[in-house]
C-alpha cells in the first residue's frame, strides 16, 4: 500500500488551508481523509498529482471552503439552548405587552415598566436572535430582505414602544420601521414566495392583505393627524388661542389686588405656553411665541407639560398661587361668579382623588393646556374689562383701591 | 451536491444522518474516509457520500454529544476515529426503526396505488 511522504503530507495541508478551512479539527479530519483517498488511488495505480487532482475534484463545486460553510452552519444551527432562551425572550415580552398595554388601558401602576421592558426585550433581544438565525439558515442573497425585515420590525416596535410612552422620537421609528416592511421587506418576500409559489393567486391576495394590513395600521397610528380631526377638534380651541395670544400685551397696569394678581397670570400664562412649545417642539422661544395650536406637530405630547408643569419643572404650583390671589381679589367685584378657578376643590377621576391642577393639566396632551390657559387668559381679560367698565362709572362704589 | 448520483436530495437529505449513525453503530469506530468507501460498496455506488455532507454532519454530532472521537497518529498525519455514545446509540436506534417503518409505510402506499390505478386520478 502506497503511503505518503512528509513532503506530500505538508502541501496537501498546506493546500486545504489555503482554501479556507481555518477549523482545527476539520482540518485533521480532511487532511486525514484526502490523504487516504490520495494513497488508495494510488494503489490503483495513479501517480501522486493525478490521484491528489481526483481527490479534489470529487470535492464537488465550492470544494473545501464549502465543507468549512457547511460545518460551521450546521454546529452553529441554534442548539437547543439557545431555542430555549429565543421562546422565553419572546414569551415574556408577548405577555409584558399584553399585560402593559392592558394596565394602561385600565389607568393601573406599573404600566409603563411594562411596556418599555416588552417592546426593549422584543426589539433589542427577541428579534435579533431571529434575524441572526434567519441568516444563518438562508442563502447569502436572502441577506438583504432579512435585515430589512428585521430592521422594520424592531423600528416598528421601538416606535409603538415610544409612541404608548409619549417619548419623542416615536414617530421617526415608526415610519422609518414601516417604510422597511412596507417598501422592502413585504414586496420582496412576496416577490420571492410568488415566483416559487405553486398557488399564485393565494399568494399574490395574501401579499396584498399584508400591505393592506400595514397601511391600515400606519393609518391608525396616524389617524389623529387627520384633516378632519383638526377641524373638529381644534378650529373653536385655536381661534381661542389665537384670540388670546394677541392680547399679551393689555394694560394691566392699573393698581390694585386684582389688577396685579390677573397681569401676573396672564404673563406667567404666556411664559409657561411658550416654554413648553419650545421645548415640545423644539424651536426657539421666538419661533414658539408664533407658533398656534395647528402649527404644533407634536399635539399629543402629555409629556411636555407633564414634565415642566409637575415633575421636573412643577411650576403647576405658581399658576395655582396667582390664580389663589385673582379668586381673593376678585371677592366683591363686579366680576365675582364671573370665573371661579377651584383650585382648592378636588376631583375624582378612575377613583382616584385630584386637585385641580392635576384633574385639569395632569396627563393632558399640549393642545389641550395651551386651550385652558388661553380660556383662562381671556376669562381675565373680560374680567378686567368690566371692572374697568364698572370704575368708570362707578368709581367710589368698586370696591378697588384707586391708588391715584 | 448532498450525497449521490442515484437518488434525489429530497429523498437523500433526511437520511443521511440515520446512515452515517446505524454504521457506526454496526462497526463500532471508523474513520471518514471509511465511512464513505463502505457506504459507496455496501450500496453499489448508489449512494455516495460526499466530504461536503459527511463532515459537517459528523461535526455537529460531535457537538451534540452523539459522537466521541478518538484520535490516532499514522506517521505525519492524525487519524480521527468516530464511535456512538450511549446517547448515540439510542438514537441509531430510534432512527433506524423509524426509518424501516416508513419504507414500509411508503411500500405498502405505492402498491396499494399501483393494485389500484384509479388512484392516479
Amino acid at each position: 500500500m502506497a503511503e505518503l511522504n512528509e513532503q506530500q503530507i505538508d502541501l496537501i495541508s498546506a493546500y486545504i488551508r489555503q482554501y479556507g478551512v481555518a477549523s482545527d479539527s476539520l482540518h485533521e479530519d480532511l487532511l486525514d481523509h484526502v490523504c487516504t483517498s490520495i494513497e488508495n488511488l494510488m494503489d490503483e495505480g495513479l501517480s501522486f498529482e493525478d490521484a491528489f487532482a481526483k481527490t479534489i475534484k470529487l470535492f464537488g463545486p465550492g470544494g473545501l471552503k464549502q465543507v468549512q460553510q457547511q460545518t460551521f452552519e450546521l454546529i452553529t444551527e441554534m442548539n437547543v439552548t439557545m431555542k430555549k432562551v429565543a421562546f422565553v425572550l419572546g414569551l415574556t415580552s408577548a405577555i409584558l405587552l399584553l399585560a402593559g398595554t392592558v394596565f394602561k388601558l385600565l389607568h393601573w401602576p406599573g404600566a409603563g415598566i411594562m411596556v418599555v421592558l416588552g417592546g426593549g426585550i422584543l426589539s433589542l433581544g427577541y428579534l435579533p436572535m431571529l434575524l441572526w438565525h434567519k441568516l444563518k439558515e438562508s442563502e447569502k442573497g436572502d441577506a438583504p430582505m432579512h435585515i430589512a425585515g428585521f430592521v422594520g420590525l424592531a423600528g416598528s416596535a421601538l416606535g409603538v414602544t415610544f409612541k404608548i410612552m409619549h417619548w419623542p422620537g416615536a414617530g421617526i421609528f415608526l415610519i422609518g420601521g414601516m417604510a422597511f416592511l412596507g417598501i422592502i421587506y413585504i414586496p420582496i418576500y412576496f416577490f420571492r414566495k410568488y415566483k416559487t409559489s405553486s398557488n399564485k393567486p393565494v399568494t399574490l391576495s395574501a401579499g396584498l392583505v399584508a400591505m393592506t394590513c400595514l397601511i391600515m395600521v400606519f393609518a391608525l397610528i396616524n389617524i389623529n393627524n387627520s384633516a378632519q380631526m383638526d377641524r373638529a377638534l381644534l378650529l373653536p380651541k385655536n381661534h381661542l388661542y389665537v384670540k388670546a395670544q394677541g392680547i399679551r400685551d393689555t394694560d394691566f397696569a392699573k393698581d390694585g389686588e386684582f389688577w396685579k394678581a390677573a397681569s401676573e397670570t396672564v404673563t406667567l400664562l404666556d411664559e409657561f405656553a411658550v416654554e413648553m412649545i419650545m421645548r415640545s417642539e423644539e424651536v426657539s422661544s421666538a419661533e414658539a411665541s408664533r407658533m398656534s395650536i395647528l402649527d404644533l406637530r407634536r399635539r399629543n405630547d402629555h409629556r411636555t407639560p407633564h414634565f415642566f408643569l409637575f415633575d421636573e419643572g412643577g411650576r403647576m404650583s405658581e399658576l395655582v398661587e396667582v390664580l389663589k390671589r385673582v379668586n381673593a381679589a376678585s371677592e366683591g367685584l363686579a366680576t365675582e361668579g364671573m370665573f371661579a378657578y377651584e383650585v382648592d376643590e378636588s376631583y375624582v377621576l378612575y377613583g382616584e382623588s385630584l386637585d385641580w391642577a392635576s384633574y385639569h393639566f395632569k396627563n393632558v396632551p399640549l393642545t389641550s393646556v395651551l386651550s385652558q390657559f388661553a380660556q383662562i387668559k381671556l376669562d381675565l381679560l373680560r374680567a378686567s374689562d368690566m371692572v374697568a367698565h364698572q370704575e368708570s362709572i362707578q368709581p367710589a362704589a368698586s370696591g378697588l383701591p384707586s391708588g391715584s | 451536491m448532498y450525497i449521490c448520483l442515484m437518488y434525489s436530495n429530497e429523498l437523500i437529505k433526511g437520511t443521511l444522518k440515520t446512515i452515517v449513525l446505524s454504521l457506526l453503530a454496526k462497526h463500532g469506530r471508523m474513520y471518514g474516509y471509511e465511512i464513505t468507501q463502505h457506504v459507496k460498496e455496501a450500496t453499489d455506488g448508489k449512494i455516495q457520500l460526499t466530504e461536503g455532507a459527511l463532515y459537517p454532519l459528523l461535526h455537529r454530532l460531535e457537538a451534540e454529544g452523539m459522537l466521541l472521537t478518538e484520535k490516532v497518529n499514522i506517521g505525519k498525519r492524525v487519524r480521527k476515529y468516530y464511535s456512538l455514545t450511549d446517547v448515540g446509540n439510542e438514537t441509531s436506534g430510534v432512527l433506524a426503526k423509524e426509518f424501516k417503518d416508513f419504507s414500509e409505510t411508503m411500500n405498502q402506499l405505492l402498491n396499494n396505488f399501483l393494485l389500484n390505478p384509479s388512484y392516479h386520478g
